[in-house]
Order: structure tokens, then C-alpha cells, then sequence
């Protein structure tokens, strides 16, 4: 049990939902508590983190990276300290930018050990 | 968690408007354990009166669905609405997928609507009372409407809705096995049956067979019915009116005061037997616990005599801080 | 028989059917042993479905396009058109266009940037004619978009109103539609859609109107690929699709508007994915066909064979493109279109080698649009029809997938049909089943890919980054909707909207009405205001 609760949310209005979910259940079968809120703003996604007071947020990214970067800055303005970590389709240069902003990347090809093991280390499990 | 002060400044926060704080605040209370126990002391001090609603039914029923049709067009009235998403399916070994919030999409990002997803970690207690201290800081917080929502109707699950003031229990066209098998349960609980997909087939044979089974009730305990097609919207005016009913009515017969003390009564039992059995855990895992069971297991004493003996050094204590 | 390796690991296809490790004449079964001697372009038609097979059809080269403003998209089919394509496809912007919203509604307006990433951006009959611009759309068979089940009565009335205006009668316009439900409700599950009892009738009207003012126009098209992308199996899609064509056809049957024969040759177009597993991909297609012949003949008495040999298109996998080392897609798109070839399908469309990372870049369109010209022109997979048939191999796994897939389908019975299936989100777990297996497959080893599992390379030198689109889509978008609004015929476009959604308030084909609405340069988003009005929303089974 480690009672640690994740966020997870789609910043695009792109309706593929087979990435999240594989990626959902393998934090849930981890022991995470995982709330999906599907399609929201970047203000939807902060109030939702607040209310929920989760320790991480999983962003799904199916679009343009600058819309992913104002839901990470609307993040940041109201808790700092909450790590983010995101998928999705992420080109490198889109990569780079969002690991600019102190966000993990976990690109298409990414293996589910290593997503769940930057769970665990960034909700503080080692 | 912290001490004392500090959980007063943080439910000082949580009842001057930070929604931050109170999200914390429910954290705690779902943790459960002493920092739950130190929450419920802290917000002893708070006024504030909120009223609340239980939805219930099996899976499938479309609870989700209606609870958000039911949050809008309470909203739609001017009331702020709090909801409560429970999952006590959640075990405690593994993680889980909680509530269903695809379905509360139209009231992402509303702050007139405060959505809480909830799992039972804590130990104190229960679920229920998780909840309980949950919907109290809610009511600290100035919250005036807070629904409650479990995922299925299993005993956790009545129980937690039935804290409530009013309970609907939700059900569809053709009831379904797991209602069936929970029938008298559901009957014991419910002050508005809600029947959810009334466009589908069977609802006036669902009607009459609630009818039936309502008619060998109490005449002061009969549920309304009420049919709803809540992916439509259809039916949650006609909803908030029964609600509002059965408010004013079990206020006006005193009834709402009555069920208040005996949740109360409940909570109580609840709390002091978590309390009661997690002292006795601890004394049969010391000294004295292991030595008693010594005695038993050589025959030196029998083991009724030994239980009293290990209650006696439970209740030795006359400072309630060091009672169990 | 040997079905395992010597490390315990099962031989099997990729839809989990074992393999023996070489097969001989006595493994095909009896009732497909029949079969063997009919021709290409005869019943069952799993021999293709024309005699001459690409002698003298080859297939389309049809690649899916679009992205910016209308006239980008234009600007790209027509350099698609240039490098040979003989087919194009006009991709609608999706926030827009599967939504039925116009740029400013606040969804939209809060993910601008994302505007035009997927498609052009089409709110009016002006937008739409902008993207048309000089397209052979009398003579180029034409995907006109739409392929989310509430946007294609705008997609398709959009192309048609232009097409008229430009005094190219109906008739005589070859091309397709698509409103596919997998996409739709299985794959891609929007943030707002109609009901599915309101997207049969949606496509039941489509198939009406086309029936009686398109002959040459497919109109609608199940996209078994969106299935099979989110994660059913060879044999599921195939099941999935047909439980599907099922539900189209007695909708047709139920309304008694048109002949049942004319509706099915209606829905008889249709597409598949084609993935790696390249022996059982090609079968699918072998099998598809004689499925969709047996249903017909067996279930309606349907036996024309103008109407039984269905016509495919197929993708390749967007899936199985990967993100580590692109160039390597590039050798996949090669096989998976090769698998379609063998399977004798109409029409191709190669995913780009970018597809994990972005849209398709010009130079990754031109490659899809080689590669199929390669297969065409250099490898003479053309000269001969059906060349796997009679493979002992193949003809025993065609069967086992037919048998496979008829179960499947009447698991989907069992469900209270496709739509049922849907609803219930059945489907969408069966889905996900085989997503997790997969996952679990690539993490034991099983299932390697390469450069993504195994033999990984931290410094590709060919590092790709995707294509950017253009920046200005929004704004105008925005623009343009202004400009509408400021300049129709204000009372002629508020009586067009009036009379929609009086039609649809009641139980006539809402295509004329569709088409008055355009006409009178009605917008998508108040479209989809009436939709959401009249039909309200569908409730999405799934967590996303």
C-alpha cells in the first residue's frame, strides 16, 4: 500500500486512450491511487490537483507542446513542489523544452518498469 | 502528521477559503489513525452546518452519471456542491483506479464544485468514518451540500451512504441480481429510490415491484420513488424537489435530529471498538499479553479468567489521554 | 508438433493462434478445402475480389493529408497528387471537426496551439471550397473527411455543396465517406459525441441520400483499422467490423427506404490494418472478403457478386511506427503494405515514418507514396492475383481466422449487438485486454521491437523531429468564422439552422436539410450546437 495518489490528465481534446490507460493501470497494479480526469484545461488540471491533493501528475500529451507548457506553468504557479511527468506524442524538440521545465518525458516506446519506477522515485517511494 | 497547532493552522487555512488546505485536510481524514483523531479534535471548535446526500446502487447504475446531473442541477439552484466519490473497493495491498470522473468532465475546473476522490487507507474506524470526518470538514469549510457517492452495495458501502441524510438508492429498469440479493438492506436505507435509465424497458414492472415493497414498510419510513434519465438530464428537477422533501419533512418530524444522535451513537461505537481493539492487540503483544498466554497454554489458568485479567489491565487507566 | 522453442515460448500469430512449424495439404480444414478451387473475383471471393487482380486495377495510393489552413492542405494534396497519389484524402482539423465546434468556442480557444496540427480547419462551405482549390474531383476518388461519426454530415454536405456550386452534378462524383464508429466510440473517444442510436441514424441517412444522389459515392466506411489500432486482434477486427456492417444494414432493413442489396454494396467498403504479423495480415484480408459473402448470402440472401466481393483499403499500422530510430518505420511501412498487397486490397495508405512524433512531414509523405511505388513498379507483385493462394499455411490460417472471427461476432451478439458492445464498453475491455497482454509480452521479451526493446541505440545519428504545421491556423480560423458571420445571409442561415433542427427533432433524412445548411454557409460549431441541443451526449464508457 503506498497511499501515494497521481493525477492523471489529457491537455489535448485528442481522444486516444490507449496510452493512458495501459499506463493507469500499471500505477494502479504498483499501488498507486490513480484519479482520471480525461480531457481538461490547464486551470481544470490545477484545480483538479488541489482538490484531489495528489503527489504527482501524469500529463498525456496529444498535441501541440505549448499548450502541455501552460498547463505545466499553471501547475507550477500553484504548487510548485508537485512533480509532472508526461507522454504522449512528444517530439525531441518538444522533449527538450519540457525537460527545460523540470518534467519528466516518457516518449511512445517507453517501457512500463521504467514509468512506474519515476512514480515511485518522484512520490518520494525510492 | 504534525502536532496539534499545526492541524489548527491548517483547518484555520482550510475554513478561511483555502481550497489547498482543505484538500489535505480530507487527506488526512483518509488516512485515518491519530492524525485523523488530532483532525476531529481540531475541528471541534468549527460552526457550520452542511446537509448531506448518499448515492448508492450497484454498479452500472449510473450513480456517477447521476451525480453529476444531480451537482449541476443543484448548482443550477445556487447551492455549492461537494462531492465525495467513495472507493472502498480499493484494497489495501494494491492501487486502484479511483472513482469515475470522466463522467464529472462538466465540472472540472467549477469553483463552485469541489469533487474529491476517496479510498479507505485508514484503519480507525473504518471507511465510514473516513468519510464522516471528511464531510465535517467540509461543513468547517462553509461546504452547504455535500453528496456522497459509493461505487457498489456492499456493506461498506450502506454503511457509508447511510451516514447520510438522505439516501438515495440508485437502481435501474430490470433492478438487476445484485440489487435483488440486497433488497431488504436497500429497504432499510433508502429515503428516495431513484430509478436511473427510465427510458429503458421495464420500469413500470420496477415501479410496481418497489411499490410492493415499500408498502411493507412503516408508514413514517416510505421511501420516495423517483425515475430519472440522468444522461439526459431527465428527471433531476422532480429529484432536487424529493430531496428537498424529505429534507424539510424528517427536519419538521424531528426525524433528522434523530438520525443525527444515532449516527452519533455509531460513531462512537465504531471509534471506541477500533480504539478498544487496537489497545487489546497491543497488550497481547507485550509482556503481559504474552505471559497470560503462558499461563493459558500450560494450564496454569483458564482462559476466561486470563481475558478478564487482560481487560483489567486495559481499564486500570483514569486519565482518558492514556486510555486506549 | 513442435509449437514451442526451446525456451518454453509459444509459437503463435500475432492473434494468438499457435503455428506448427511447417504445414501440409491435410491441415486445411474440409469446409475451407471446398473453397480452393474458385478464381479470383468469384464467390467466396477470398481470392480477391476481381478476376485480373492489379493488372488492371492497380490499387489507390491513398494517403491520409491534412493539416494548417485549407489552402496548406491544399497546397500538400496537391504535391501528394503530383508524386503519383491517385486518390486524396481531406483531413479536417480534429479539435474542430470531431467536436463540431468553431475555433472560439473555449475548449478550442484553450488548446489554439493545437489548431490545425491534425487536419485543415473547416467551419464553413468557404473553408471547404478553399481546401477543394483546383482538385480533379471529377476525376480523383476523394475522401472527403468526416470520419468521426457526428462530423460527417457537415464533412460530406461541405464537399458536395461545393462540388454542385461548381456545377459538378452529384452523380458523377467518385469518393467516400466515413463516419466510423470505431474511431469514433472505440478508438478515439471524443470529449463530446452523439449518441450511437443518433450516429446509426446519422449514417442510415447518409446511405439514403447517397442512394439517391450519389451512385458513385461510398457512403460510409467501417475502419476496422481504428479496432485493430486500439488493440483487437486480426480476428476481432474482423468479427467487430462485420457485427458493425450488421448493425448499418438492419437499420436499412428496419426503415424498408431502400433495397437492402443497394445498402450493403453501400457499406461494402471498407478498411482494415494491415500490422507486422505479415502471413496473418494478408490472410485477414482473404478471410474478410469470404466473411462478408457468407454473411450476405447467408444472413440476407444477398448473392450478387457486384455486391458481395467487398472492397478494401487498408493502413499500415500507425501503432507500429515507432518513436526510437524512425528511419527503421520506413522498412516496416514496406512490409505491412507489402502484407496489403498480398492481400489483394484497392487502396493503400502508408503510415509516415514520423507518425510517433508528429503529423506527417512532406519528405515522410513522399516516402509513403514511394514505397507503394516501389511495390507497384519494381517487385512485380502486380503480375499475378492471390499469389499466397493455395499455401498450405495460408489457407488453413484464412479458415482459422474465419472461425475465429464468426465466434467473435457472436460474442458481440450476445452483448445486445455492436452498438450494445459499445455502450457497455465490452469492446473498449476487450481492447485494453490485449494492450496489457502486449505490454507484459514486450516486457518479458516475448514480443521484441527493434530499436525500441531490443538493440537500442542512444545516439541515432537520424534523429527526426517531427513536423511542425504552421502556426497561423487559428488565428485565421478566427478570422475567416468572423468573416462568415459578418457576411452570410444572416436570416437565410438562421432559417437553414432552424429547419435542422426541426428535422432532426423529428425522423426525416437530415441530409437536404444538411445541405440547405451549408449552402446558406451555416457553421460547423452551430451544427454541432443543434447535435448536443436534439441529441445531447454520449456516455463514454471508458475512464481516459
Amino acid at each position: 500500500m503506498s497511499g501515494k495518489r497521481i493525477l492523471m490528465a489529457k491537455t489535448g481534446l485528442d481522444g486516444h486512450w490507449r496510452g493512458p490507460t495501459i499506463v493507469a493501470r500499471a500505477l494502479r497494479d504498483a499501488g498507486f491511487e490513480v484519479i482520471m480526469i480525461g480531457m481538461a484545461r490547464p486551470e481544470e488540471v490545477v484545480q483538479a490537483c488541489v482538490d484531489e491533493d495528489v503527489d504527482l501528475v501524469g500529463l498525456n500529451i496529444g498535441g501541440h507542446i505549448d499548450v502541455a507548457v501552460r498547463a505545466v506553468t499553471a501547475l507550477r504557479e500553484e504548487r510548485p513542489e508537485l512533480p509532472v511527468f508526461c507522454g504522449g506524442v512528444v517530439p525531441p524538440h518538444a522533449k527538450r523544452k519540457l525537460e527545460a521545465l523540470g518534467v519528466e518525458v516518457y516518449p511512445p516506446g517507453s517501457q512500463l518498469p521504467d514509468i512506474v519506477g519515476a512514480a515511485r522515485r518522484l512520490t518520494g517511494l525510492g | 502528521m504534525a502536532g496539534p497547532d499545526a492541524m489548527a493552522e491548517l483547518v484555520a487555512e482550510a475554513v478561511g477559503g483555502s481550497r489547498s488546505a482543505l484538500a489535505r485536510l480530507i487527506s488526512v481524514a483518509e488516512r485515518g489513525g491519530e492524525g485523523s483523531a488530532a483532525l476531529e479534535a481540531a475541528l471541534l471548535p468549527c460552526r457550520g452546518e452542511s446537509y448531506s446526500i448518499g448515492i448508492t446502487g450497484a454498479p452500472g447504475a449510473g450513480k456517477s452519471t447521476l451525480a453529476s446531473a444531480l451537482t449541476t442541477e443543484l448548482q443550477t439552484a445556487g447551492e455549492r456542491v461537494a462531492l465525495l466519490a467513495v472507493d472502498p473497493s480499493s484494497p489495501l495491498t494494491r492501487g486502484a483506479i479511483l472513482g469515475d470522473r470522466v463522467r464529472l468532465q462538466p465540472h472540472l475546473g467549477n469553483p463552485e464544485v469541489f469533487i474529491r476522490s476517496m479510498a479507505s487507507r485508514g484503519h480507525l474506524g473504518g471507511l465510514a468514518m473516513a468519510t464522516c470526518t471528511a464531510r465535517r470538514v467540509l461543513e468547517a469549510c462553509g461546504w452547504p451540500l455535500v453528496l456522497i457517492e459509493t461505487v457498489g452495495v456492499g456493506q461498506a458501502e450502506l454503511d457509508v451512504a447511510g451516514a447520510t441524510d438522505t439516501v438515495l438508492v440508485v437502481l435501474n429498469p430490470g433492478w438487476g441480481d445484485e440489487m435483488q440479493a440486497n433488497k431488504a438492506g436497500l429497504m432499510e436505507i433508502a429515503d428516495i429510490f431513484v430509478i436511473n435509465k427510465a427510458d429503458r424497458q421495464g420500469l413500470e414492472a420496477t415501479r410496481r415491484d418497489l411499490e410492493a415493497a415499500i408498502a411493507a414498510n412503516a408508514p413514517t419510513r416510505r421511501p420516495a420513488i423517483v425515475e430519472t434519465v440522468a444522461t439526459e438530464g431527465t428527471g433531476l428537477n422532480a429529484l432536487r424537489e424529493a430531496i428537498a422533501d424529505h429534507r424539510q419533512q424528517t427536519t419538521a418530524s424531528g426525524e433528522h435530529q434523530r438520525r443525527r444522535q444515532a449516527r452519533a451513537v455509531t460513531e462512537l461505537r465504531d471509534l471506541a471498538r477500533a480504539r478498544l481493539e487496537l489497545a487489546l492487540e497491543a497488550q497481547l503483544a507485550g509482556a503481559a499479553g504474552k505471559a497470560l498466554a503462558d499461563a493459558v497454554t500450560r494450564r496454569e489458568t483458564d482462559v476466561d479468567s486470563a481475558a478478564r485479567r487482560l481487560l483489567a489491565t486495559l481499564f486500570t487507566r483514569s486519565d482518558p489521554e492514556q486510555a486506549p | 508438433m513442435n509449437d514451442k522453442n526451446s525456451d518454453g515460448k509459444a509459437w503463435v500469430s500475432t492473434s494468438g493462434i499457435p503455428l506448427k512449424p511447417f504445414y501440409r495439404d491435410e491441415d486445411i480444414p474440409p469446409q475451407h478445402r471446398e473453397r480452393l478451387a474458385a478464381a479470383p473475383g468469384e464467390p467466396p471471393f477470398h481470392r480477391g475480389a476481381y478476376p485480373t487482380g492489379y493488372r488492371t486495377k492497380p490499387w489507390r495510393i491513398f494517403q491520409l493529408s491534412g493539416f494548417g489552413k485549407p489552402e496548406d492542405e491544399n497546397a500538400r494534396i496537391k504535391f501528394l497528387l503530383e508524386q503519383g497519389e491517385t486518390g486524396f484524402i481531406m483531413e479536417h482539423d480534429r479539435n474542430t471537426g470531431d467536436h463540431c465546434y468553431n475555433v472560439d468556442h473555449p475548449e478550442v480557444v484553450a488548446r489554439r496551439e493545437d489548431v490545425g496540427l491534425t487536419g485543415a480547419v473547416m467551419q464553413s462551405v468557404r473553408d471547404i471550397d478553399i481546401c477543394m482549390k483546383d482538385l480533379p474531383i471529377e476525376t480523383s476518388y476523394a475522401h472527403a473527411g468526416g470520419a468521426v461519426v457526428q462530423h460527417a454530415p457537415f464533412a460530406l454536405a461541405g464537399y458536395w455543396t461545393v462540388a454542385k456550386r461548381r456545377g459538378v452534378a452529384l452523380d458523377r462524383l467518385p469518393g467516400t465517406g466515413q463516419s466510423d464508429y470505431f474511431l469514433t466510440y472505440l478508438g478515439c473517444v471524443t470529449k463530446q459525441q452523439v449518441p450511437t442510436d443518433t450516429g446509426l441514424r446519422f449514417n442510415a441517412d447518409i446511405m439514403e441520400f447517397c442512394d439517391r444522389h450519389l451512385p458513385r459515392w461510398v457512403p460510409v466506411s467501417i475502419a476496422g483499422y481504428n479496432a485493430a489500432d486500439t488493440g483487437l486482434n486480426a480476428f476481432q477486427e474482423l468479427g467487430a467490423l462485420f457485427a458493425n456492417a450488421v448493425e448499418y444494414l438492419e437499420e436499412i432493413q428496419r426503415r424498408g427506404t431502400m433495397p437492402l442489396a443497394r445498402a450493403a454494396r453501400g457499406c461494402g467498403g471498407v478498411s482494415f490494418r494491415m500490422s507486422m504479423d505479415l502471413f496473418e495480415e494478408a490472410s485477414k484480408l482473404r478471410a474478410a472478403r469470404l466473411m462478408w459473402q457468407q454473411l450476405l448470402a447467408e444472413r440476407y440472401d444477398i448473392r450478387d457478386p457486384k455486391v458481395a466481393n467487398l472492397r478494401i483499403h487498408c493502413v499500415t499500422a500507425g501503432s507500429r511506427m515507432t518513436y526510437q530510430q524512425p528511419m527503421n518505420n520506413i522498412v516496416r511501412g514496406t512490409i505491412m503494405a507489402l502484407a496489403g498487397a498480398l492481400g489483394g486490397v484497392q487502396s493503400l495508405g502508408v503510415s509516415g515514418y514520423d507518425e510517433a512524433l508528429s503529423i506527417p512531414s512532406e519528405h515522410a509523405h513522399q516516402m509513403s507514396v514511394r514505397i507503394q511505388q516501389i511495390l507497384q513498379e519494381e517487385t512485380n507483385v502486380s503480375a499475378v492475383t492471390d499469389p499466397l493462394g493455395g499455401s498450405w499455411y495460408v489457407e488453413t490460417l484464412t479458415a482459422e481466422l474465419v472461425e475465429r472471427a464468426w465466434s467473435f461476432f457472436d460474442e458481440i451478439q450476445a452483448q445486445g449487438g455492436f452498438l450494445a458492445s459499445l455502450d457497455s464498453g465490452w469492446l473498449h475491455e476487450k481492447a485494453a485486454e490485449n494492450q496489457h497482454r502486449e505490454f507484459m509480452a514486450q516486457e518479458t521479451g516475448e514480443q521484441v521491437i527493434v530499436g525500441v526493446t531490443a538493440h537500442k541505440d542512444d545516439s541515432s545519428p537520424y534523429e527526426v523531429d517531427g513536423f511542425m504545421g504552421v502556426d497561423d491556423a487559428f488565428d485565421v480560423a478566427l478570422e475567416r468564422l468572423e468573416d462568415v458571420r459578418r457576411t452570410r445571409h444572416e436570416a437565410g442561415a438562421a432559417a437553414a439552422l432552424r429547419q435542422l433542427e426541426q428535422v432532426c427533432r423529428g425522423s426525416d433524412n437530415i441530409m437536404p436539410a444538411m445541405m440547405d445548411a451549408l449552402d446558406a454557409e451555416v457553421t460547423l460549431g452551430e451544427i454541432g450546437d443543434v447535435w448536443r441541443d436534439v441529441f445531447g451526449d454520449w456516455a463514454t464508457p471508458i475512464q481516459t
